[in-house]
């Protein structure tokens, strides 16, 4: 971003805000942020904290798939080598005063937060039932499941109804306990190699679990082995994804916990 | 969108892809720093295309999708397992990755790769 161009047009650009770092963190020349093309990264520093910034026009929307990328590419490639606590995508300053403002208004939140942040990454894991596994395990554990079933064999789709819907509900109850149970058990068996853990709302129906774990890069092989022994042992019944190293997305909020 | 078709059973751990929309777009939404009220008179509002991608797991319209898996799975073997209509285990499958594709649909987006090619390398200065 150039000083030239917010004296150029005051209203016309603003500063796109990616995340918090420590102040001795500064992008390399290559790295880009959003926008079309996509502008150069750099940082405004205050204190021992800086935010990773660039020059945004502001009348345009932002939210295109690559700007949610860019903004994910580049927050993740930073966990990589330092700390750094995102901030909410589409936060823009409107100069680089304004971005300095609100360093200084939580400087030590955030100094703090990053201080915890140091050398530990977050992973997101995933496990969605194989459907028939499944609806198979339900059937056979639940006698109204399967007597409603056997009352829809040979019916029309669009008979019975109510039969239907009641089916599913019974399905729907017992995916979901089965849901709670696993994420509890998995909770249990990757908590022990983690710094602290949390769980997000499931993305799909078939859902088992969906946890967030921050884990030390010391660990990482460890906690790695951990997801790769619950795959073995949940094969056949359930798929298992990994996604990570990535930025601490889910652990911002009670990073900043004041308490 | 590189993540392959899920076979049921299959085992083993699939890796993420930082490039799946639908993924970044469950990553990234509602998270990270919010700026304080009182700090904010620096921060411009800006239009922003992203759009509320959560879904209602429990439903009627659940019950009923459910309740055509158990049925399918009864009536023909070899078809179960290949995923419900609306809920498949693949590309497209999730409630999610169509709010990808709204997405991508909306401001004319595609699901190229390019991102991966400006992937940021990052240095810490030694001089802390």
């Amino acid at each position: 971003m150039s000083v030239d161009t917010r004296e150029a047009g005051p209203d016309t650009n603003g500063f796109f805000i990616y995340g918090l770092v420590p102040a001795d963190v500064e992008p390399t020349g290559d790295a880009r942020g959003v926008g079309d093309p996509a502008a150069p990264v750099s940082v405004v520093v205050h204190g021992d904290v800086a935010a990773l910034v660039s020059d945004v026009p502001l009348d345009r929307p932002l939210g295109r798939p690559d700007d949610l990328r860019a903004y994910q590419t580049l927050l993740d490639g930073v966990t990589l080598a330092a700390p750094v606590l995102p901030v909410r995508f589409g936060t823009v300053a409107r100069d680089e005063e304004a971005v300095t403002d609100l360093l200084a208004d939580r400087h030590d939140d955030y100094r703090r937060a990053l201080d915890r942040l140091e050398g530990v990454a977050q992973y997101v894991v995933r496990l969605r039932y194989v459907e028939r596994a499944v609806l198979s395990e339900v059937l056979a554990g639940n006698a109204e499941a399967a007597d409603l079933r056997d009352r829809l064999q040979g019916q029309p789709a669009e008979a019975l109804r109510d039969v239907r819907i009641r089916l599913g509900e019974v399905i729907n109850a017992e995916v979901e306990a089965r849901r709670a149970a696993d994420t509890e058990q998995l909770l249990a068996e990757l908590s022990p190699v983690a710094v602290t853990a949390g769980t997000r709302p499931p993305t799909s129906e078939f859902d088992a679990a969906h946890l967030v774990f921050l884990v030390e890069t010391e660990r990482r092989a460890e906690f790695e082995d951990g997801v790769e022994r619950i795959a073995a042992e949940q094969e056949q019944r359930a798929t298992v994804r990994l996604i990570g190293p990535q930025a601490p997305y889910d652990f911002v909020d009670r990073l900043l916990d004041r308490g | 969108m590189t993540m392959a078709v899920q076979e049921p059973g299959g085992g083993g751990v699939q890796r993420g892809s930082a490039s799946d929309l639908a993924e970044v777009v469950g990553t990234i939404l509602d998270k990270g720093v919010v700026i304080d009220a009182h700090v904010s008179v620096g921060i411009v509002g800006i239009k922003l295309l992203t759009i509320d991608a959560r879904i209602v797991v429990a439903s009627v319209d659940t019950y009923l999708r459910f309740a055509e898996a158990t049925n399918r799975l009864t009536l023909d073997g070899s078809q179960a397992g290949r995923g419900l209509p609306e809920v498949v285990q693949g590309p497209k499958g999730n409630l999610l990755d169509k709010a990808g594709d709204a997405l991508g649909e909306l401001v004319g987006g595609g699901r190229d790769d390019n991102d991966r090619e400006r992937a940021p390398r990052r240095q810490r200065r030694e001089d802390r």
